[in-house]
């Protein structure tokens, strides 16, 4: 491993009355990155997320973060860690400021640091308003402006665009994405759609049942959309004959001839035989397969072919 | 230590809500009205009768729940909504967010008392009480009442950590504490029945009837071991919560 990692697991285990969920989880988070950490509804991306701030103890395995085990160093490690955990919660008859005030005597940083995190989620202007009157996403930047207030190293955010608006979901994004080079900040946030995550994270790690069933870069997501050429004849059955004599290998789809990975002398080629053998080709088409598709598969079948 | 008194600083400022203190005050008011009908033509023992009319409301009725109340205020948003999650990812041990909790419900009550006393004095004082305060009871009774309200918080505590709820917990508080009218006349259950403690040690041997002739150490005895039992019980469940 190349770079310094900030969070490790080994052998993440929570299970429920003998029900698993998580199972095995080797999360590896490298400095300076933010890991999109995706899955479906109940996939135990949550249940994670409270094992690594200690909220729950794991059934089986171990916790490092800052190199440290979460089990020994435990007060040490979340001084530096700044979190949030699916809905942020509030003294409603406080304002923001004090609010924010509750947790700044916790952590015993300068009052000042209140106006910069206010500052920089802006919500400078409504801070002195009761947060009873806070849309959810006033809430949940108030949220992040929390998590920031102790000039954490890591930052660990639980769907934190969760119920905000495209507008809201843009701003939040735009927050996270700046936090690796502004601040120096490692980020883990997770999200249940890859759309999302796509646009900030460097590296992606996908559960599935509480299983990991990928964690690599987000280019190498990208670089497995399997595409393919999509051909559209009269006569698909005869069609396909002639493409496999011909030594191309393909399938035929809802009557569609479908052809993984040409290159263009490779397409020009099968188009010319097709014409050839009298066929009447009506359409060629390049298809890619979406990131969301890849999701979707991988999610589907554990995996990716 | 340095932790626990940063924890117990951010506590002060989530109570800087004004039902709170309407809370406090409530008792204490209701008291001094009670304490304006009493006639005090009467000189014998008058600040002992003062203490007991105006007691009787506060002690039987209003710390009993009181003590409820407050605990279920005190975590009203760690109880709601997640709040127990941003509270206990940062850096504070559990143990120390206990003690805090329980800390501040144990100052308003004191506070409580402390405003109960004051309006026994105020009447005392506008009736035109002659007779010297007889400081050994009147704080005999603040401290007994005080004392007696812990274990109380601590099982209010304990119970709302261990069911995930505050509503449920606190409804049976009440329900528990009307019996007192009852309880109190029994020597046999009295000392024992955690809501009768605190009219039974506010006015400890005044009364010749019931669980009031048991003697305020015994009864203390009683009270602190529950305390110790409910404090213990609610401290290992909070350690052992999962958030
Ligand atoms: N306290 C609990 N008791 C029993 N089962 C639980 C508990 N907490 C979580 N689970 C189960 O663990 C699984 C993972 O849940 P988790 O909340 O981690 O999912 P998630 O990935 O965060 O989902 P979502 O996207 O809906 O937030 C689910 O099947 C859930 O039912
Ligand atoms: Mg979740």
């Amino acid at each position: 491993m190349m770079s310094e990692l900030v969070i490790q697991t080994r052998n993440l285990n929570k299970r429920y009355r003998g029900r698993s969920a998580v199972s095995n989880l080797n999360l590896e988070i490298a400095k300076g990155e933010i890991y999109g950490f995706l899955g479906p509804n109940g996939a135990g991306k949550t249940t994670t997320i409270r094992m690594l701030l200690g909220l729950i103890r794991p059934t089986e395995g171990s916790v490092q973060i800052f190199g440290k085990d979460l089990n020994k160093e435990k007060l040490n490690i979340l001084r530096r860690v700044g979190s949030l955990v699916e809905y942020p919660s509030y003294y409603g008859h406080l304002t923001a400021v004090q609010n924010l005030e509750t947790v700044r005597r916790i952590l015993d940083v300068p009052r000042s640091r209140i106006d910069e995190v206010l500052d920089i989620v802006s919500l400078t202007k409504e801070s002195k308003r009761a947060v009873k009157g806070y849309s959810l996403g006033m809430k949940q930047r108030l949220g992040i402006a929390s998590a920031l207030l102790g000039n954490p190293e890591l930052l660990i955010l639980d769907e934190p665009t969760n119920g905000l608006d495209p507008a809201g979901i843009q701003e939040i994004r735009e927050l996270i994405r700046e936090m690796p080079q502004r601040h120096g900040i490692t980020v883990l946030v997770s999200s249940h759609l890859l759309g999302e995550i796509e646009q900030m994270a460097s590296t992606v790690g996908i559960i599935r049942e509480g299983e990991m069933v990928f964690q690599n870069t987000i280019q190498n997501l990208k670089d497995r959309a399997s595409e393919g050429i999509r051909i559209v004849v009269s006569e698909p059955e005869e069609a396909i004959r002639v493409a496999m004599d011909q030594g191309f290998e393909g399938t035929m789809q809802q009557g569609m001839l479908q052809f993984p990975n040409l290159n263009d002398a490779q397409v020009a080629l099968l188009v010319k035989r097709l014409v050839d053998s009298s066929h009447d080709v009506y359409r060629v088409e390049e298809k890619k397969k979406s990131l969301e598709d890849i999701f979707l598969q991988v999610i589907g079948e554990g995996g990716i072919s | 230590m340095k932790r626990f008194l940063r924890l117990l600083s951010a506590e002060r400022v989530k109570i800087a809500n004004i039902q709170i203190w309407l809370l406090v005050l409530l008792s204490p008011i209701l008291a001094v009205l009670i304490g304006f009908e009493i006639d005090v033509s009467n000189d014998i023992g008058l600040w002992e009768r003062l203490l007991l009319e105006m007691g009787m409301a506060h002690g039987l009725l209003f710390l009993p729940i009181l003590s409820g109340l407050f605990a279920a205020f005190i975590c009203r948003y760690e109880h709601s909504g997640g709040g127990w999650k941003q509270l206990l990812v940062l850096p504070v041990s559990r143990s120390s967010v206990y003690m805090a909790k329980f800390t501040v419900i144990a100052v308003l009550l004191a506070i409580t008392q402390i405003l109960f006393l004051a309006g026994v004095f105020l009447v005392g004082w506008m009736k035109g009480v002659a007779t010297p305060i007889p400081w050994e009871f009147m704080m005999r009774s603040f401290f007994g009442g005080w004392v007696a309200c812990l274990p109380l918080a601590a099982l209010q505590l304990a119970v709302s950590v261990m069911w995930n709820s505050f509503a449920a917990p606190l409804a049976l508080n009440v329900v528990f504490t009307i019996p007192n009218m009852l309880v109190i006349n029994s020597e046999r259950i009295g000392p024992y029945y955690p809501w009768a403690q605190p009219l039974l040690s506010m006015l400890p041997n005044s009364h010749s009837f019931g669980a009031f002739n048991l003697a305020l150490s015994n009864l203390m005895i009683v009270v602190l071991g529950s305390f110790i039992v409910f404090f213990i019980a609610g401290w290992i469940a909070f350690r052992l919560k999962e958030v």
